[in-house]
């Protein structure tokens, strides 16, 4: 049935594909982190518990309140014949952890004891504020530099092309020291740290506005630079490429008007960059940690990073797994727009169909 | 216009869009102010990372946010503070009145009071004391092993406090001293009533965050706090304004918290005259002088040494359980290398052994018993001689490179580990040299760099070869015994192993039941604490420090200060320092180093 509408059948396929993948990479989150130490040995050991007996049974509560081992239906501690807490098998732990993820519970961090989900939307709107702007604006003024340069070469080609080159190819993190060194110490111009002045308090009062603003040049130009230049080299590339290739060629000697070219040059061009900006996106929440840590910002990147230094489980898989989704969910989005651009893959998809 | 032309302008014209649009604000904000006022406000950071979680000070103290937590003593404080400076005990709360091995008396300050205006009592000490006999998962619960109860008396109108000396336990009144000051008293009231209302389960407690208009005794409250910053406010009815500082208030209406999220930004901000005080390692401060920042001396070793920072051997484990190729390594190590190169010359010559040669230790370090019994330091030729001597051969390679050791009995050594956490970059670059000099004596070692996910739970299952350590020994009334105890006590002694924790002399020293056990050690550990003579306990700190050295049990690296006491006069001045020591080398909310809030003045 679905043969007739075979763009229809392709996206059904690629979701069925997605969700598939979805439920792998929820396995995988929840086990990878159980391959370290123990976080409850983790805690016990910065602890000044001097008896062994206390030691233990402070131990044991932790293991209760985490759900780490059985208990029974009193609430009582299940114990072994030597008197050994049984400890959860982690697959019951991995049902309860899916069971709880389907309902919308993410769980409570070990470490805080704070709902995962709150530890994400304190810090979430920081990561997406900083990061999608910066990847958005550094993406199309990377690729209009790049397909700038790709169409006119000369000297603006030989200017921007090691420019972009220079810039795609030191890694962001000394980037971003260098702008914290320069801008920051040196000259002065900016804050080096932070996301707001701490004099102020938060709110929606003109005076913090504008301390956010004044705080987020540095971070922004750290991210955007730096991609601006990946994707100019990019689009250039493919820029020059598809110049050279036979439709441009035979569109030219039919005399077709060149912005007409030009727009079919560019929207094949821009199909390997769109991929690009999909995972720019999808992998925001990661990318966060080195630009949060340079410049002291809130954001998610420093949850998952002292989440992964004490082994804080549900924290670890709360942004796992909101960085699983967002990868899926912006490939997914590409693969249809891809579908829906691209001549070929639609004609290609009713050829199957037939 | 064509479509790229299109695109591409129209980004140039974005990005100066936002640019130019921000550089406005930038002037903007400079010149409106609101909230704290800078001349107001005290900087302080170090000891708050990570989200700020809850402020109640019964649960566990590493998962309370400052200056709940710890022993700081600005929101909750303690009966005494402890001057480091000068070794004396002074009053908070209480004042000490006595001190011997029988029991150590304290009178409550009458005048004392909660912030909603209930006096402190002993009611309040006994809650806070006692709490483990109720809840055994209480963090205070391993008082009851030092004391075995507590008797009010009423002398004059005056609450006095006898901490009676638990005799077949620890038997250990300098741990009572030191509790005085580690153990912070909290509203009784408050708490009994949040156990009422929830039926005494003490978990359902220690979920309150006590984060809003919490009940407290000392001279600052919370404000307001999130992810960024901690805000205390003064509290202006302090009750130890006229009784402990002559009327005085404290000088900064608040005190902020920045919570960073990387080293380099203590520095950054203290050379920016945006931090006024910091803990952290900061290297090459003397290079920072130029921006303000200060420390205790102006010349080498800028810091006042308080603590000493070990390599733990594994002393089950062979090589390591041969004492000879322990003094070996001890001699082999360039102890001069580490403090130039790793650093920045923070610590004075290193001396062998546990007692320090200088400060309030000074009376116990006996120079010719120690130079008698020590191996030289930093004498290469030496540990050759050493290691000769006990049958280590090592193979180098052409270019002078070790390619493996070789021990007496025949057979080639494992390489061995030094375990240290990634990213402490002072300990990274000591575990770097002390490498370079063993391997360079023939001594087959490597870096072994974990994540701190894998360090802490190495070290009380005792799971390593080596392994860097900075014992939780805070500078206190019990200095250097409690040092002695952190590293050589067998008391709790367990073999290596999952479950079997220790959290004292992790290296597995002389235990109990293994054949070269020496009962003296154990011994003196229980006796200097009840001795009050000087001279019989310079007698007892002589032997046991020559018993340590000639054991060699761990490897002290180097003396470092208790916390990098480092300030900048760009927004307050007055800060006690060698030529003004009105106050010990701390931050001021710890100890006696709280009297510094009374006396900074803000930069006009």
């Amino acid at each position: 049935m679905l043969k007739k509408y075979p763009t229809f059948r392709y996206i059904l396929l690629r979701a069925i594909w997605y969700f598939l993948t979805f439920l792998v990479a929820l396995g995988l989150n929840f086990f990878l982190p159980r391959l370290g130490s123990d976080p409850v040995d983790i805690m016990m050991a910065q602890s000044s518990f001097s008896s062994p007996e206390i030691r233990k049974q402070a131990e044991e509560n932790l293991r209760k309140d985490f759900g780490l081992i059985i208990v029974d239906k009193q609430g009582d501690i299940v114990r072994d014949a030597d008197g050994n807490a049984v400890k959860a098998s982690k697959v019951s732990q991995l049902f309860t952890y899916i069971g709880q993820v389907f309902q919308g519970d993410l769980g409570t961090s070990f470490k805080n004891q704070k709902p995962v989900s709150e530890i994400i939307v304190q810090a979430l709107p920081w990561t997406v504020a900083l990061q999608f702007p910066a990847i958005l604006f550094g993406w199309i003024f990377g690729n209009g530099l790049g397909a700038l340069a790709a169409y006119r070469r000369g000297v603006f080609d030989k200017l921007i092309f090691p420019l972009a080159l220079l810039m795609s190819s030191v890694p962001f993190f000394v980037f971003g020291m260098v702008l914290v060194y320069f801008f920051g110490i040196v000259w002065d111009f900016f804050p080096a740290v932070g996301a707001y002045s701490l004099e102020l308090t938060p709110g929606l009062s003109l005076d913090f506005i504008l301390s956010v603003a004044y705080h987020y040049i540095l971070p922004f130009f750290s991210i955007f630079l730096i991609l601006a230049g990946g994707q100019a080299i990019g689009m250039r590339s493919m820029g020059i490429y598809e110049l050279g290739t036979d439709y441009i060629k035979y569109a030219k000697w039919l005399g077709l008007k060149e912005t007409r070219v030009l727009a079919y040059l560019f929207r094949n061009a821009m199909l390997p960059q769109l991929t690009g900006l999909a995972l720019s996106i999808g992998q925001m929440v990661g990318g966060a940690l080195i630009t949060e840590m340079i410049f002291s910002y809130p954001g998610l990147g420093m949850a998952m990073l002292t989440a992964i230094q004490t082994n804080d489980y549900p924290v670890i898989q709360g942004v796992t797994l909101l960085i699983t989704t967002s990868v899926l969910l912006a490939n997914f989005t590409v693969d249809i727009l891809i579908a829906l651009l691209d001549p070929r893959v639609k004609q290609g998809l009713s050829m199957d169909a037939k | 216009m064509n479509l790229s032309k299109r695109i591409a302008y129209s980004a140039f014209a974005l990005s100066f869009a936002v640019l130019t649009s921000c550089e406005e604000k930038k002037g903007a904000a400079s010149e409106t102010k609101s909230g704290y006022s800078r001349s107001e406000t005290l900087y302080l950071a170090g000891s708050q990372w990570g989200d700020p979680n809850t402020f109640n000070p019964l649960v566990e103290p590493w998962l309370v946010a400052w200056p709940a937590n710890d022993r700081f003593n600005i929101m909750y404080e303690p009966l005494t503070a402890y001057n480091s400076l000068t070794g004396a005990t002074e009053p908070i709360l209480g004042t000490l009145v006595s001190y011997d091995p029988e029991k150590v008396v304290v009178d409550i300050q009458p005048e004392a009071k909660w912030s909603d205006g209930t006096p402190v009592t002993s009611s309040d000490v006994k809650f806070i004391y006692e709490l483990g006999k109720r809840f055994p998962q209480a963090p205070t619960s391993y008082v009851g092993e030092f004391v075995s109860g507590i008797k009010v008396d009423t002398v004059d109108g005056i609450e006095r406090i006898s901490f009676m000396v638990n005799k077949k336990e620890r038997n250990n009144p300098l741990a009572i001293l030191d509790q005085l000051q580690a153990i912070r008293i909290v509203p009784a009231h408050i708490f009994e009533k949040y156990l009422a209302e929830n039926n005494n389960d003490f978990a359902a407690v220690k979920k309150i965050k006590c984060d809003k208009d919490p009940v407290v005794s000392g001279p600052y409250t919370l404000a307001q706090y999130n992810n960024e910053r901690i805000v205390l406010v003064r509290r202006d009815d302090y009750w130890g304004n006229n009784v402990l500082h002559g009327g005085a208030l404290p000088v900064p209406k608040y005190i902020i918290h920045p919570i960073y999220k990387n080293n380099d930004h203590f520095a950054i901000n203290l050379q920016k005259g945006a931090l006024d005080a910091s803990m952290n390692y900061i290297p090459r401060v003397n290079e920072k002088k130029k921006d303000g920042v200060s420390t205790w001396y102006d010349a080498p070793p800028y810091f006042v040494p308080g603590s000493m920072h070990f390599l733990y051997l594994n002393n089950t484990k062979a090589p390591l359980s041969d004492r000879k190729f322990r003094r070996a390594m001890a001699a082999a190590i360039d102890y001069a290398d580490i403090n130039r190169l790793a650093l920045s010359s923070y610590t004075p010559e290193m001396k062998p052994g546990l007692i320090m040669s200088d400060g309030l230790e000074k009376k116990y370090y006996n120079a010719e018993e120690v130079n008698k019994h020590s191996v030289p330091l930093g004498n290469k030729e030496y540990a050759k001689k050493l290691l000769a001597e006990a049958g280590y051969k090592a193979e180098f390679d052409d270019k002078g490179n070790l390619k493996y050791t070789i021990g007496p009995k025949g057979d080639t050594l494992p390489t061995l580990f030094i375990k240290s956490p990634s990213g402490w970059s002072d300990w990274e670059a000591i575990v770097n040299l002390v490498v370079k000099h063993l391997r360079s004596v023939g001594i087959d070692v490597r870096e072994g760099f974990v994540d701190g996910s894998q360090y802490w739970p190495a070290l009380p299952s005792g799971q390593f070869d080596m392994i860097m350590r900075k014992p939780p020994v805070a500078v206190t009334a019990s200095l250097p015994w409690n040092r002695f105890n952190a590293v050589m006590s067998s008391r709790n002694w367990r073999p290596v192993g999952d479950g079997n924790s220790m959290n004292e002399n992790e290296g597995r020293y002389n235990g109990p039941k293994s054949p070269g056990y020496n009962k003296r050690v154990d011994n003196l550990l229980d006796i200097i604490p009840v001795l009050s003579n000087e001279d019989s306990l310079k007698a007892a700190y002589t032997e046991l420090n020559n018993i340590f050295l000639d054991d060699q049990p761990i490897i002290p690296i180097c003396h470092l200060p208790e916390e990098y006491y480092q300030f900048s006069t760009k927004a307050w001045t007055g800060w006690p320092s060698e030529k003004n020591p009105y106050a010990p080398p701390q931050l001021p909310w710890v100890g006696s180093g709280i009297n510094t809030l009374w006396r900074l003045q803000p930069v006009k």
